[in-house]
C-alpha cells in the first residue's frame, strides 16, 4: 500500500513537472487534463489510499436547477443548504457528515485547499460543514456547485469535488436529462468506472414512466447500466424547502443500508479508488505524449531559428572571402591609395619613405588608408546589416508556418520579423572592433619591426588595410574575373605584407584576422539569436520530463497489478452486487 | 399588381444603404483574401452572400425564429403563438428533431423558405385571408420557425440550430427557470450574438412553475445575466405557454417588430457589421500613405548602382573617346588608337541596331553583382516596405512585405535584360567628326604633297638641274608652308577634335546614365513599388469599404 503511495506521489509531481507551455494543437485540453489528474492526486486518490477506512464520501452533483440542494435537505431531514429560484444558486459547497466522523473531514484529509467554515457562506473557496446524526456514521453527503452555470468558478469547483468523491449521486431532472454537459460528465465517471447513482429529480408524475425509461436507456447505452437510477417525483415543499420525506425515501434507504454494510462500502470505495488510480495512469501517458511533444516542437522552433542565423553567418562569411567585398568602393579606394603612389612609392626606396614622411607630415595622416577603411567598414556593415535582417525575417517566417511559434510571437511584446533596433549600431562597433584588431595585430606583429623602413612607411594603418584586403582575397572560391580584379589588389597587398613581415607572418595574420572578423560576427548574430531562443527557454520546458511521467505512470500500472496479484487491494467487485 | 410592387420593393433594396453595405462587405473580402485571415475572409464573404440573398428575397416577410434550450418550451410557446397544436411537445428530451416553419400571409414565401432549407412537410401556413381572427391579421408576414435545441446530447440539431440562427430575422430565445443560467446558452449564443441584440427577445418560459412572489427576481437575474452578456437593452418576457400568461404580450412584440418591417435590415445590418468590426479589428485603423519620390530614387539608385550603371556610363564615356579619337585624331597617329579595345564590346553592350539584333537578348557581361550591392538592394527594398507600410495592421505589414519581395527573384535577369535592350546611341559618331576626319585627311594629303615637292626640288638640286621657280607666300615657299602647314593644323584640329570629343563623351555619357536609369527605374516600378502599390490599393480599398459599412 505504501508503495502506491509512494508512486502515486511520484506520479504526481511528475505530473506537475509536465509543463505544456507551447500552444500546440490539442495542448489545451490535455493541459486541463493535467491540472485535473494533479487535483484529483492531491484531493482524493493519495489522501484516500492512507485513510481507506473513512467515511464514504457521497458527491451530489449535477445541473443548476436539477434541485440538488433540495435533494441534500430532504435527505438530510432539515435546510442545510440554501435552495433557490435564482440560478445558480449553490456557489459553495456543504459537506454533511455524521458527527463521529468530523475528524476525517478536516482540512488535512481532504480538499486541502478549500478552507473549513461551519457557516453558510458564498465563498467558493470554502467548504462548510454540517455535523448532523441524520446521515449515518459512515457517510457523508455533499452538495456541490453545479456542472453547467454561466459561473466558470461554479463549473471547475464541481469538477473538482466530482473528482474527489467515492460515489456521484448526479441529480438531473425532467427538463435536464438529455443535456449534453451533464453526460459530458457520467461519460468520464463511466471511464473511471466510478460509482455512480442517478436521481431522476423534479419530474411530473405522467412523465415518470417516459423519462426514467428513456434516461434509463441512455444510461445503459453510455456504458453505466449498472448505476442505480432513482426516481423523486415532483412534489410539494414545506416551508423549509423540503420535499416529503416518502418521495426521498428510496435513496434515504439506499445510502443508509450502504452505510450500515462496511463490505458494500468498501467495495464501492475501492470501485471509485482503483478506477480513478487506472484512469489517472492511463490518462498520464497522452500528457506524456504531448510533453514530449513539446519538446520536440521547441527543437524544432530553435532549429528554425538556428538555420536561419547559420545561414546568415555563411553568407557574409562567403560574401567577407570570395573577394567580391573588394569590388565597387573598398577596390576603388584601394586602388586610389595604391595608386596615388601612397603605397608603391614607398615601395621604391628609402628616399621615397623620406618624402612620404615629408609629404605626411605636411599633410597631416594619410588619408587614404582611411578611406578604404571606411568602405570596408560600410561594405561589411551593409552586409551584416542585411543577412540579420533577412535571418530574422527567415526565422519569423519558419515560426508563422507552426502553431506553437504563432502564440510564442503574438505573447512576445517585440516584433522578431525584423532585426533589433539597435543593430546598425552594434554593427559598427563590431566591424570597428574588428579593425582595432587588425590594427593591434599589425602593432604587435611589428613590434620588433619597428624601426625598419618599410614598417615605418606604410605605419600601421597602411599595413592593416593591407591585411584587410588580404583576409577579404585570400580564401578559395575567387573564380573568373574576379581573380583579375580581387587576386590583383590581393597579391599587390600580399607583396607587401610579405615584404615587412614575411611570408609566414602574413599567413598567419590574415588566418587570425580572419578568425577574428568570424568571432565577432557570431557573437553579433548570436545576439539576435538570443531573441528567438531565450523565448524558447524562457518556457521552462524540463528536459526528460516526458520519460519520467511515462516511469512514473508505468510504476503506478505495476503496482495495481501485483496488488491485484496478492490480493492486497481486492479488484471492484460488480457494482450489480452491491446495489441489491 | 402584386410583383410589380415586389418589383419596385426590390429596387428601393438595391439603392439603398443596405445594399451599398453589402457591397462595400464584398469588396472588402475580396480585398483582403489572402491578406487578412483566411477564416475571417470566408466569414464576410458569406455574410454578403447570405445579406444579399436574405435581401432578394421577400422583404414582406419576416424569419421569427424560436430557439432555446431542451425542455424550455420552445414548441409549446410556438404552439401558444400559432394557436394550433403544431409541434409535437412532449416529455422526452429532446423532442424537436428538425425546424418547422408556420407562415402567416403565404404569397412570396416559396423561395424564403426554400432558402431557409424548410421541407413543405413542415410548413405549415395561415392564410389571413380566410381567417379572420385578429391576432393572425396582426402577425401577418410572420415566418415562425421553431427551432431544434442547442444543448442536448444530439449534436446534429445544434448544427442546425447554427445554421438556422443565421438566417432568422428576428431571434426569441426561450429560457426557464431551470436552465436560464446555463453556460451552453449564454457562452455559445447570447454573449457572441451581443452585436444582433437589436433583434433578439428574451423569453422566459414555464413562469407558472415559480412562485408568484419570485417571478419578479427571476426576471430580474436573467436581465442581470443578459447585462453581462453584454445585451443589456433585450426586452425579457416572463411567459406560460402551457398557462397563456404573457403570450399576448410577446404575440404583440413580434407583431410589432414585423409591422415597422425594419427587423429583416436591423438583422442583415448587425450580421454586416458584426463581421465588418472584426475585420477593421484585424486590419488595423492605420491609413496607409503612398510612397514617398525620395524613398522610391533611392531604390532605383541602389538598383543602378547594382545593375552596374555607374561601369557601363564610364564605358560609355571612355569608348566615345576612343572612337571619336580614332575619328578625329590625327591620321598619322590615331591608328594607334585602333589596338586600343572598346570598353563597350567588352561589356556586351549596345553597338548600334545591328549590334543589338545580335546580342540584343543575350547576356550583358556586366560585372555580377556583388553581395554588399544586392544587401544594398534589399536593405532598400525593406526600408521601403516599412515605410508604406508604416502605421499599417499586422497582417498589411506582412502582406506588403511580401508583396516587396516577391519579384526580386527576377530582378537580376531584369535589370540585364532592361539595360542589354537600353539604346546608348554610341553607334554613330556625330556629323563634325566626319568633317574633321575629311579635313584631317586633306591636311595630310596636303602635307605630303608638300613634302613631295620638296623632296622632288631636293632631288633635281642634288642632280644639279637648274632650279625650278617656287611661288612663295609671303616669303616662305609654298611646300614647305603645305608641309608643315599641314602637319601643323593636322595637330592642332586633333587637338581641338579631342576636346570637343571629350565635351561629346561626357555628353553621351549623361544621357546614357539618364537612360539607362530610366530603364532601372521602369524594373524598379514593375517589380517592386507595382507589387507594392497594388497592396496599398487593396488595404485602401478595404479601409474604405469597413468604414462604410461601419459608418451610421
Amino acid at each position: 500500500m505504501t508503495q502506491m503511495v509512494t508512486a502515486l506521489v511520484r506520479l504526481r509531481s511528475a505530473l506537475q513537472a509536465a509543463e505544456l507551455p507551447l500552444d500546440l494543437p490539442g495542448a489545451g485540453a490535455l493541459r486541463d487534463s493535467r491540472s485535473a489528474m494533479v487535483d484529483q492526486l492531491e484531493d482524493y486518490v493519495i489522501p484516500r489510499l492512507m485513510t481507506l477506512d473513512a467515511p464514504l464520501l457521497t458527491v451530489v452533483g449535477g445541473s443548476t436547477g436539477a434541485g440538488k440542494s433540495t435533494l441534500v435537505n430532504s435527505l438530510v431531514g432539515h435546510r442545510v443548504t440554501t435552495p433557490g429560484v435564482l440560478r445558480p444558486t449553490t456557489r459553495s459547497p456543504v459537506l454533511v457528515h455524521h458527527p463521529d466522523d468530523a475528524a476525517w473531514f478536516g482540512q488535512d484529509r481532504l480538499l486541502p485547499d478549500l478552507a473549513r467554515v461551519t457557516h453558510s457562506t458564498n465563498d467558493p473557496a470554502a467548504l462548510q460543514l454540517v455535523a448532523t446524526t441524520a446521515v449515518p456514521a459512515g457517510l457523508a453527503v455533499l452538495d456541490a456547485p453545479d456542472v453547467d452555470s454561466v459561473e466558470e468558478r461554479n463549473r471547475q469547483l464541481a469538477a473538482q469535488l466530482l473528482a474527489a468523491a467515492d460515489l456521484w449521486l448526479f441529480v438531473t431532472s425532467a427538463a435536464r436529462y438529455a443535456d449534453q454537459v451533464p453526460w459530458g460528465f457520467l461519460k468520464q465517471a463511466a471511464e473511471r468506472s466510478t460509482a455512480v447513482a442517478v436521481v431522476l429529480d423534479r419530474t411530473p408524475e405522467e412523465a415518470v414512466a417516459t423519462v426514467s425509461s428513456h434516461l434509463a436507456r441512455m444510461l445503459a447505452s453510455r456504458g453505466l447500466k449498472d448505476s442505480p437510477l432513482f426516481t423523486v417525483a415532483e412534489g410539494p415543499v414545506d416551508a423549509d424547502g423540503l420535499l416529503p420525506p416518502a418521495h426521498v425515501a428510496p435513496v434515504r434507504a439506499w445510502l443508509e443500508s450502504l452505510a450500515g454494510d462496511t463490505a458494500a462500502r468498501g467495495a464501492v470505495v475501492q470501485q471509485t479508488l482503483q478506477g480513478a488510480i487506472r484512469d489517472v495512469a492511463r490518462r498520464s501517458h497522452p500528457v506524456a505524449d504531448a510533453v514530449a511533444e513539446q519538446a520536440l516542437a521547441t527543437e524544432t522552433l530553435r532549429d528554425d531559428v538556428d538555420r536561419a542565423y547559420d545561414e546568415a553567418v555563411d553568407a557574409v562569411n562567403r560574401a567577407c572571402a570570395d573577394g567580391t567585398l573588394l569590388r565597387g568602393e573598398v577596390l576603388a579606394r584601394w586602388q586610389e591609395f595604391v595608386g596615388t603612389g601612397e603605397l608603391l612609392r614607398s615601395l621604391e626606396s628609402k628616399v621615397g619613405w623620406l618624402r612620404d614622411r615629408l609629404v605626411s607630415v605636411v599633410k597631416g595622416k594619410p588619408q587614404q588608408a582611411d578611406r578604404v577603411t571606411v568602405a570596408v567598414e560600410s561594405g561589411l556593415e551593409t552586409l551584416i546589416l542585411e543577412h540579420a535582417e533577412a535571418a530574422a525575417e527567415r526565422a519569423e517566417a519558419a515560426w508563422r508556418q507552426n502553431p506553437a511559434g504563432r502564440t510564442l510571437l503574438e505573447r512576445g511584446e517585440r516584433d522578431l520579423g525584423r532585426a533589433s533596433r539597435d543593430l546598425r549600431r552594434q554593427a559598427e562597433r563590431t566591424v570597428r572592433e574588428w579593425q582595432s584588431d587588425v590594427l593591434d595585430m599589425v602593432r604587435t606583429e611589428g613590434a620588433d619591426k619597428r624601426t625598419t623602413a618599410r614598417f615605418l612607411a606604410f605605419g600601421v594603418n597602411g599595413l592593416s588595410v593591407a591585411l584587410m584586403v588580404v583576409v577579404f582575397a585570400s580564401t578559395a572560391g575567387v573564380t573568373g574575373t574576379e581573380i583579375g580584379i580581387a587576386g590583383g589588389s590581393a597579391v599587390l597587398g600580399q607583396k607587401l605584407l610579405e615584404a615587412v613581415f614575411g611570408d609566414q607572418a602574413v599567413r598567419r595574420l590574415a588566418e587570425r584576422a580572419k578568425r577574428a572578423l568570424d568571432q565577432r560576427l557570431r557573437a553579433l548574430l548570436e545576439g539576435e539569436r538570443a531573441r528567438f531562443t531565450d523565448l524558447l527557454d524562457e518556457q521552462g520546458l524540463v528536459p526528460g520530463a516526458a520519460e519520467r511521467l511515462r516511469d512514473a505512470a508505468r510504476k503506478v500500472d505495476d503496482q495495481r497489478f501485483a496488488a491485484r496479484q496478492h490480493g492486497g487491494v481486492a479488484a471492484p467487485p460488480n457494482a450489480q452486487e452491491r446495489t441489491t | 399588381m402584386t410583383t410589380l410592387l415586389q418589383g419596385a420593393r426590390k429596387l428601393v433594396t438595391r439603392g439603398t444603404g443596405l445594399g451599398t453595405r453589402i457591397e462595400a462587405l464584398e469588396v472588402a473580402a475580396q480585398n483582403a483574401r489572402g491578406r487578412l485571415d483566411d477564416a475571417l475572409v470566408d466569414e464576410a464573404a458569406a455574410a454578403a452572400d447570405r445579406a444579399a440573398s436574405r435581401m432578394r428575397l421577400s422583404a414582406r416577410h419576416t424569419v421569427v425564429g424560436i430557439a432555446g434550450a431542451t425542455g424550455s418550451g420552445k414548441s409549446s410557446t410556438y404552439n401558444a403563438l400559432t394557436g394550433l397544436e403544431l409541434a409535437a411537445v412532449g416529455v422526452r428530451r429532446p423532442t424537436t428533431s428538425w425546424a418547422s416553419a408556420c407562415v402567416w400571409g403565404h404569397e412570396g414565401a416559396e423561395e424564403l423558405l426554400e432558402w431557409l432549407g424548410i421541407p413543405p412537410r413542415h410548413q405549415t401556413t395561415r392564410d389571413s385571408m380566410l381567417d379572420g381572427r385578429r391576432d393572425d391579421r396582426q402577425l401577418d408576414g410572420v415566418v415562425l420557425l421553431d427551432l431544434p435545441d442547442h444543448d442536448s446530447t444530439e449534436v446534429s440539431h445544434h448544427l442546425e440550430v447554427d445554421r438556422l440562427v443565421q438566417l432568422t430575422d428576428l431571434l426569441v430565445w426561450v429560457l426557464d427557470p431551470q436552465k436560464y443560467a446555463d453556460a451552453a446558452i449564454h457562452d455559445r449564443y447570447l454573449a457572441p450574438l451581443r452585436s444582433h441584440r437589436e433583434v433578439m427577445v428574451v423569453v422566459l418560459n414555464h413562469i407558472d412553475t415559480v412562485p408568484e412572489d419570485r417571478r419578479e427576481a427571476m426576471v430580474a437575474d436573467v436581465r442581470r445575466l443578459l447585462v453581462a452578456d453584454g445585451l443589456p437593452d433585450v426586452p425579457v418576457y416572463a411567459l406560460s405557454a402551457r398557462h397563456g400568461i404573457g403570450v399576448e404580450d410577446l404575440r404583440g412584440e413580434i407583431a410589432g417588430r414585423v409591422r415597422d418591417k425594419a427587423a429583416t435590415r436591423t438583422r442583415v445590418q448587425a450580421d454586416l457589421l458584426s463581421v465588418a468590426d472584426r475585420m477593421a479589428e484585424q486590419s488595423g485603423e492605420g491609413q496607409a500613405r503612398s510612397l514617398s519620390e525620395q524613398r522610391v530614387r533611392e531604390l532605383e539608385d541602389a538598383l543602378a548602382d547594382a545593375a552596374g550603371v555607374p561601369t557601363v556610363v564610364g564605358a560609355v564615356e571612355r569608348s566615345t573617346r576612343v572612337r571619336g579619337g580614332r575619328a578625329t585624331g590625327w591620321p598619322v597617329v590615331s591608328w594607334v588608337a585602333r589596338l586600343r579595345p572598346d570598353p563597350l564590346k567588352r561589356l556586351h553592350l549596345d553597338l548600334g541596331d545591328a549590334g543589338r539584333q545580335l546580342t540584343g537578348l543575350a547576356r550583358t557581361s556586366l560585372p555580377a553583382t556583388t553581395p554588399v550591392q544586392r544587401a544594398r538592394v534589399d536593405t532598400e527594398v525593406r526600408a521601403l516596405a516599412d515605410e508604406a507600410s508604416a502605421g499599417l495592421g499586422r497582417p498589411w505589414a506582412t502582406s506588403v512585405r511580401r508583396a516587396s519581395t516577391s519579384r526580386l527573384d527576377d530582378l537580376g535577369d531584369r535589370l540585364d535584360a532592361a539595360m542589354a535592350a537600353t539604346d546608348l546611341q554610341v553607334d554613330r559618331l556625330p556629323w563634325w567628326t566626319g568633317v574633321v576626319r575629311v579635313l584631317q585627311w586633306l591636311l595630310l594629303a596636303t602635307g605630303v604633297a608638300g613634302l613631295a615637292w620638296l623632296l622632288v626640288l631636293a632631288g633635281l638640286a642634288f642632280l644639279g638641274l637648274p632650279d625650278v621657280a617656287t611661288p612663295d607666300v609671303g616669303g616662305l615657299p609654298v611646300p614647305t608652308v603645305m608641309l608643315l602647314g599641314g602637319v601643323l593644323l593636322g595637330i592642332v584640329l586633333g587637338l581641338v577634335g579631342r576636346f570637343l570629343v571629350g565635351a561629346t563623351a561626357r555628353s553621351r555619357a549623361r544621357t546614357a546614365d539618364k537612360r539607362l536609369r530610366g530603364a532601372v527605374g521602369e524594373v524598379a516600378t514593375e517589380l517592386v513599388v507595382a507589387p507594392v502599390s497594388a497592396e496599398l490599393a487593396a488595404h485602401a480599398q478595404v479601409r474604405e469599404s469597413l468604414a462604410a459599412i461601419r459608418r451610421d
